[in-house]
């Protein structure tokens, strides 16, 4: 049952361009997929019931023409595009849907889901707190229960913890190896550009965990061993932001003089530094999401309800792996994206480019509204930016 | 080497979004002319008639142009030219050449705003409007086309004011509507207008303020020609900004000059033949087939 006859990076470039391809085999097969937006519905979970979870994006090439009728303009275009894609029947491949609570926004799109587009019969939505602290991990610990119990009726099977922790280990293996894959790029010049690097990421969450892992064994071969290496260039990039699923950035940054070698979005490294620690339960889930992985989304202090006023503490606190990435990666400027109305992001934004100030790393902010067409005006800036570091 | 490099000419030229530019400057890095005229719908032909014009304007022929740099919106249509920089880096360049002492600079053109910070005659940091055009060039072509002026004379008119209309809305079309609700409340012309430079004026002040305002400030760009909004720059600013003799050139001037140090630089590396070379017959070839 070979899925193509494509191996390594051009498989992982096939799927990207047809990101559902694979997930239709699947279900024809019998298997159930499971969409889920924004990376804190737990996997593991999904997995360990026999499903394969299928990560749920827009698509920033296709003008949003539908979803006006179930939001408005100031809704995030990232939002309005995965519903767009789901009133268009572009996700009727799904068994279910589950959301998150990361942000406002995000939250809202699954009650629309539920009621606008009626092509999953199965939709979730999983509270996640904003804060970071003990009682926060506990009460998301329920709500990851409450996940397992709702998703079980899905599965028609009940979650074991052998179940549990094998599927743990599976997404471990997963995070390892997506770690190996970004050291390919720690070397001058990298040997992985960061579009064929994104092309990996978007091909991963399109796949059952198994398959993804295979897949970057094949890659990591393929990038050591290959000929061709992308050329040398005085810039050393690292790429901030939301979720980014388009090679299109990459590309418009890359055209200047410069390498993106590393990034915190959250459709590259954020699900990926660190792993699901043993024992293998509910608690050290809701611990790996809502502690270990940095996003803006959760509201994160040097001390838990601390009021006196460290702002270098906290900056230090809430930056300081961006900072180890920079070391590690050897960066020397940053950009920062975010989609339009991210105000997530936003309010990150000032107080992370002052962090790097303090480390001496320049950086610029960039803006798009989620669509490709969006970033040909940011190009001058880009270069522009890329030539004050030369 | 030094005797050849002495003799040879740098050219800069800046495809803007509305108004095409050239430069040429010489081995000491000192402009000999330039020109200035409409870009149009096409590029491509733009460009060869700029680089023609200035070249007949400082009496260089093109076997002596050592190096040509592009800049601007259209710098990609700039088939002859060696390299291509953005106008961000360009401008700074430009700026400092006319300005030693600039830490910051204000550029108002055609369809964009941007300020930059200049330390030693180097572009440090910089930021620019968004996708949106308002409060560039196109606002204030707008607003005289909505109250039948012709460009030039807008500036005159708006000093005689003394209580600017409050206009809040910066987007382009709603100012519009702000100016005509103005009008027909009857407001005076000379305040509707310093009203319209103080919104423009307000949002570029509000751009240069994220990146902390230094003086000296020097204001450049095509928008810069209109005293009204030099005033207006001023008073929202609260110090005093230089305007340069020819505030539309700092562009393609700078691309002159890094084409002059860019040259410089392959000299010292044996390739200046070569680049010459190249040069020649990638404009000849362009300019016959568009002719």
């Amino acid at each position: 049952m070979a899925i193509a006859t494509n191996k390594g990076l051009s498989l992982a470039r096939e799927i990207y361009a047809d990101r559902s391809k694979r997930v239709r085999e699947l279900r024809r097969d019998g298997k159930k997929i499971v969409g889920y937006i924004c990376l804190y519905p737990p996997v593991e979970i999904i997995t360990a019931l026999g499903l394969v979870p299928f990560r749920i994006f827009g698509d920033m090439s296709e003008p949003i023409t539908a979803a006006d009728r179930v939001s408005t303009t100031m809704v995030c275009p990232f939002v309005r595009s995965i519903l767009d894609l789901g009133l268009k029947g572009k996700f009727d491949f799904l068994d279910g849907v589950v959301g998150a609570h990361t942000c406002d926004i995000g939250a809202g799109i699954i009650l629309q889901w539920r009621d606008a587009i009626k092509d999953a019969p199965f939709t979730h939505l999983l509270d996640v707190p904003h804060t970071d602290h003990a009682p926060a991990v506990d009460y998301f610990e329920g709500q990851i229960n409450s996940f397992k119990r709702h998703i079980e009726e899905l599965a028609g099977e009940k979650l074991t913890d052998d179940k549990l922790k094998k599927a743990c280990e599976m997404h471990n293996e997963q995070r390892k190896l997506v770690r190996q894959l970004y050291d390919l790029r720690k070397p001058d010049p990298p040997l992985l550009s960061s579009a064929e690097n994104l092309e990996v990421m978007v091909a991963l969450s399109s796949l059952p965990v198994e398959e993804g892992n295979s897949l970057l064994e094949d890659i990591i071969q393929e990038v050591t061993e290959r000929k061709v290496k992308p050329s040398p260039k005085k810039v050393r990039l690292l790429v901030w932001g939301p979720v980014f699923d388009n090679t299109a950035l990459y590309d418009l940054i890359e055209s200047a003089d410069a390498h993106v070698v590393v990034d915190d979005t959250c459709v590259g490294t954020r699900a990926f530094w660190a792993d699901v620690k043993p024992p293998y339960n509910l608690h050290a889930l809701a611990q790996h999401y809502l502690v270990d992985i940095k996003c803006p989304r959760t509201y994160r202090q040097a001390e838990p309800f601390e009021t006196r006023r460290d702002y270098d503490k906290d900056l230090d606190s809430r930056f300081n792996y961006i900072k180890k990435a920079i070391v590690d990666w050897g960066v020397n400027g940053v950009v920062l994206q975010s989609v339009k109305y991210c105000d997530t992001h936003g309010y990150e934004v000032p107080n992370l480019r002052h962090y790097l100030d303090t480390l001496g790393i320049p950086s610029i902010y960039i803006e798009h509204d989620y669509s490709e067409r969006s970033m040909a005006p940011i190009k001058t800036r880009v270069e522009a930016f890329v030539e004050t570091l030369g | 080497m030094d005797i050849i490099a002495s003799k040879l000419f740098f050219t800069g030229i800046d495809i803007g979004s509305t108004m095409s530019k050239a430069a040429v400057v010489d081995a000491e890095g000192v402009m000999l002319g330039y020109v200035i005229g409409p870009t149009g719908a096409e590029h491509r032909r733009r460009a060869n008639m700029v680089m023609e014009d200035v070249l007949a304007k400082c009496g260089v022929s093109l076997d002596e142009i050592a190096y040509i740099i592009s800049t601007g919106y259209g710098r990609v249509n700039v088939p002859f030219a060696d390299k291509q920089v953005t106008e961000l880096t360009c401008h700074a360049r430009g700026v400092a050449a006319l300005f030693p002492d600039v830490r910051t600079a204000i550029d108002i053109g055609g369809q964009d705003a941007k300020v930059l910070k200049i330390k030693n005659g180097k572009l440090v940091d910089f930021l620019t409007n968004d996708k949106c055009a308002a409060g560039t060039g196109r606002f204030l072509e707008v607003a005289a086309e909505t109250l039948g002026l012709e460009l030039n004379e807008m500036g005159r008119i708006s000093l005689q004011s003394d209580t600017p209309v409050k206009i809040n809305s910066l987007c382009t079309i709603f100012a519009q509507q702000e100016i005509i609700a103005s009008l027909s409340e009857g407001k005076p012309l000379p305040d509707i207008l310093a009203g319209v430079y103080i919104a423009i004026a307000t949002r570029v002040v509000k751009l240069a303020r994220q990146l902390k305002v230094e003086p000296p400030v020097v204001f450049t760009g095509g928008v810069a020609k209109n005293g009204g909004m030099v005033k207006a720059i001023e008073a929202v600013l609260g110090m005093p900004v230089s305007v340069p003799p020819e505030p539309l050139i700092t562009g393609c001037l700078g691309a002159a000059i890094l084409a002059r140090d860019e040259a410089f630089k392959l000299i010292n590396r044996g390739e200046y033949k070569l680049q010459k070379k190249q040069l020649s017959e990638a404009y000849i070839e362009f300019t016959e087939k568009t002719r």
